[in-house]
């Protein structure tokens, strides 16, 4: 316990400090409804970033930062102009657009500096995990001088100022995003970005009100995703992510119950799980009887959780041939584990294992993977021929509990209406 | 006259073996294998790579021109073992049976090869190959470069009967100098036996077989997806606990990873090139054992 949280404080510092500018920036975004900016920034970034590496310079040199900033300030300038253009056609047309063709650019761009390709996949991913307290002394003092400034302008900042004004938003904005994309990847930034300040806006109506329920939010869903990400064993940036999703899914269910007329939130949050069921229900009906040699999600589903429920529909010795591949199937992949081990001891240990062996074991391996293929196959075509044979009876009995599920008032279809 | 003149010197340019438009074109997936038809073709065939030295042959992304290079060869050669499977789609599309699969000019440089690390289809998380076909970095056994020069020989044999014997001369001269050399290289790393030594992707069974060394974990749990803290911390453990000294890193891997699991159990970055030409001074297949192995050998001094 002592080590995991010696490995995730380190990674929760940087999260603290990213909640904290990006919940600002956030509310600024979505009331200026320019959602997407973060990703063209980021990715003008990456553009500079990957220019300087075909030019020549190394990763993480004074000179490929220069590039990643002279471009995002080159973005900038281009962003305070859309509002301008935006009359016809939506700002977030001509955003996404930046965004789109600056990816397209670094891609064309990195067959000439293949150690761009780490630094766009970086870009896309970053790795919070890995960051540190070395991250939280560069933004830190970033971060502060921004807000600073942003507190000193917020008169001017507040969407309706000048071309120069949104420049400055803009060069600013850009700034933080260059830093935080590289360290927890775009995905990530987004929802420091968007998550707590959406949930910052439903609930409150001044700016402080929003800025305190956004950290409180952010802080909270960090570190409930990166405890998951460890417990779980989860790539931890796409569990934080996940766990931003959830965390706004739960405050609109609770501003559901706390603002809005309690019993019909409820009603209205029963009637959607209900008709999700019946979506899910009537679909694999359909599935199984149109199809019932095809991937069967549900149902494979439930039989994974209760494989017991497969003598429902199994005759006795479609059932014992099934168990019987399955059996074989684990022990040919024992097997197989067992020859891998010898091979890999052998690379250190006692003699060196000469090649015919090592030839013999390979090719013992590569039937071992057959077998276990056959037995494979064996356990997909019992359950597919019994699937077959069910698919009407099986299917009509699905729909008829999608129908019983659906929220339809059906005691009074059956009354007949008055005249 | 002056025309006539001309025609004569192309003609008799054209004839020498050396002239470009005589040899055999052969295009390759990696620079590995460019480097070992080279070895084997000499002055009789050019040879050109799809990947670059530094991209990684399993997300290569085929360019049209691509094709066309293809149109233009008489011999392919792949790794196979689904480490470049963008090549079949690529053969269909130029539509050349000569150099498909079950063609004379169709070369799979994993014919005859010892396969390791074989685990049928999917066997849970394993140890960062999701291929079910085992292990594709053979070439970084040396000893396997045999085994795929045979191949190669063949099938230039098969294509160019004429000039067999001078195929089989550059072969076992080129063999002469490899077995020399393996001598070299198991002499300078048997220090680094008893060193265990972790690795960010699993490129290095091979190699590890040939020189007998320990590697006790992958970082990377499946190509291209982030280790989890968990994953994170059992590696670090593991480092802690069989005194790993050494992390090998290629060079187009995430630099920031290897050093926080590096700097957490307290041992050095080495960069090693896992194909010709991924690194400075590795430009064909025996220099890429020698910048290795030199390497590896000054890291394990420096301790």
């Amino acid at each position: 316990m002592n080590e995991a949280l010696a490995l995730l404080w380190p990674s929760f510092l940087v999260a603290v400090c990213l909640v904290g500018i990006h919940v600002y920036f956030g509310i600024q975004v979505l009331a200026r409804k320019v959602i997407f900016v973060d990703l063209a920034l980021a990715q003008i970034a990456a553009l500079g970033a990957t220019v300087a590496f075909m030019l020549g310079h190394a990763a993480h040199s004074p000179a490929t930062y220069g590039y990643s900033v002279a471009f995002t300030l080159l973005a900038a300038v281009l962003l305070a102009f859309t509002r301008r253009w935006a009359a016809r056609v939506p700002q977030e047309a001509l955003i996404g657009v930046i965004y789109v063709v600056a990816a397209a650019a670094a891609i064309l761009l990195i067959d000439r500096a293949p150690q761009g390709a780490e630094h766009l996949k970086q870009i896309l991913t970053g790795n919070i995990l890995t960051s540190g307290l070395d991250e939280v002394a560069v933004i830190v003092p970033l971060y502060i001088a921004v807000g600073g400034l942003h507190w000193l302008l917020r008169r001017r900042l507040d969407g309706a100022g000048t071309l120069a004004w949104e420049f400055v938003f803009y060069a600013t904005f850009g700034a933080v995003v260059t830093s935080s994309v590289a360290i927890a990847g775009v995905l990530l930034v987004f929802s420091f970005l968007i998550v707590p300040a959406a949930i910052g806006v439903m609930f409150a109506s001044t700016l402080a009100r929003q800025l305190a329920i956004g950290w409180m939010v952010g802080i909270i869903t960090s570190a409930a995703g990166l405890a998951a990400s460890f417990a779980f064993d989860l790539p931890t940036g796409a569990t934080m992510v996940c766990a931003f999703g959830g965390a706004l899914a739960l405050a609109g269910l609770l501003y559901g119950l706390v603002r809005g007329d309690r019993r019909g939130a409820l009603r209205a949050a029963i009637a959607t799980a209900r008709w999700c069921a019946v979506a899910a229900l009537a679909g694999s009906a359909v599935q199984l009887a149109a199809s019932p040699r095809a991937d069967q999600p549900l149902i494979d589903t439930v039989e994974y959780a209760f494989p017991s429920l497969r003598a429902l529909y199994l005759t006795r010795a479609e059932a014992t041939t099934f168990e019987d591949a399955g059996a074989y199937a684990e022990r040919y992949r024992l097997e197989a584990e067992q020859l891998n081990d010898l091979e890999k001891r052998g690379r250190t240990e006692g003699e060196a294992m000469d090649d015919f062996s090592v030839a013999r074991i390979s090719s013992f391996l590569k039937s071992y993977g057959e077998m276990r293929k056959g037995e494979q196959f064996v356990m997909n075509e019992v359950r597919a021929r019994a699937r077959e044979r069910i698919r009407w009876g099986a299917g009509l009995l699905l729909l008829a509990f999608a129908l019983l599920l659906a929220p339809v008032p059906w005691a009074r279809l059956w009354v007949r209406a008055p005249r | 006259m002056l025309r006539r003149v001309a025609l004569i010197v192309a003609c008799v340019t054209s004839a020498s073996p050396g002239c470009a438009q005589d040899r055999i074109q052969v295009v390759t997936t990696t620079t590995d294998l460019r480097s070992l038809t080279e070895a084997v073709g000499g002055e009789r065939v050019a040879a050109t790579n799809f990947v670059p030295a530094n991209l990684d042959a399993e997300e290569y992304q085929p360019k049209p021109q691509d094709v066309l290079h293809l149109r233009s060869a008489r011999m392919l050669v792949r790794v196979g073992l689904d480490y470049d499977l963008w090549i079949d789609r690529l053969l269909a599309q130029a539509g050349m049976p000569q150099i498909s699969r079950g063609g004379p000019g169709y070369v799979d440089a994993s014919f005859a090869i010892a396969v390791l690390e074989l685990r049928g289809m999917s066997v849970g998380p394993g140890d960062g190959h999701a291929h079910g076909s085992g292990n594709p970095h053979y070439w970084l056994d040396p000893k396997n470069a045999e085994i795929i020069t045979g191949t190669i020989l063949e099938a230039l044999a098969r294509i160019d009967p004429a000039n067999t014997a001078s195929y089989e001369a550059n072969r076992s001269a080129f063999l002469d100098r490899l077995r020399a050399k393996l001598t070299d290289w198991e002499a300078a790393l048997a220090p680094l036996k008893a060193m265990p030594i972790v690795a960010y992707h699993n490129s290095w069974p091979y190699f590890a077989r040939r020189f007998r060394l320990d590697l006790v974990g992958i970082v990377e749990t499946k190509p291209g997806v982030p280790p989890s803290p968990a994953r994170l911390l059992g590696i670090v453990q593991t480092m802690r606990a069989s005194g790993v000294r050494i992390v090998v890193r290629e060079p187009r891997e995430p630099e920031r990873d290897i050093a926080f699991v590096a700097s957490k159990a307290g041992a050095s970055i080495v960069t090693l090139a896992a194909s010709v030409g991924a690194l400075p001074g590795t430009g064909d297949y025996l220099s890429l054992f020698d910048a290795n192995v030199e390497a590896l050998k000054s890291a394990a001094g420096a301790r």
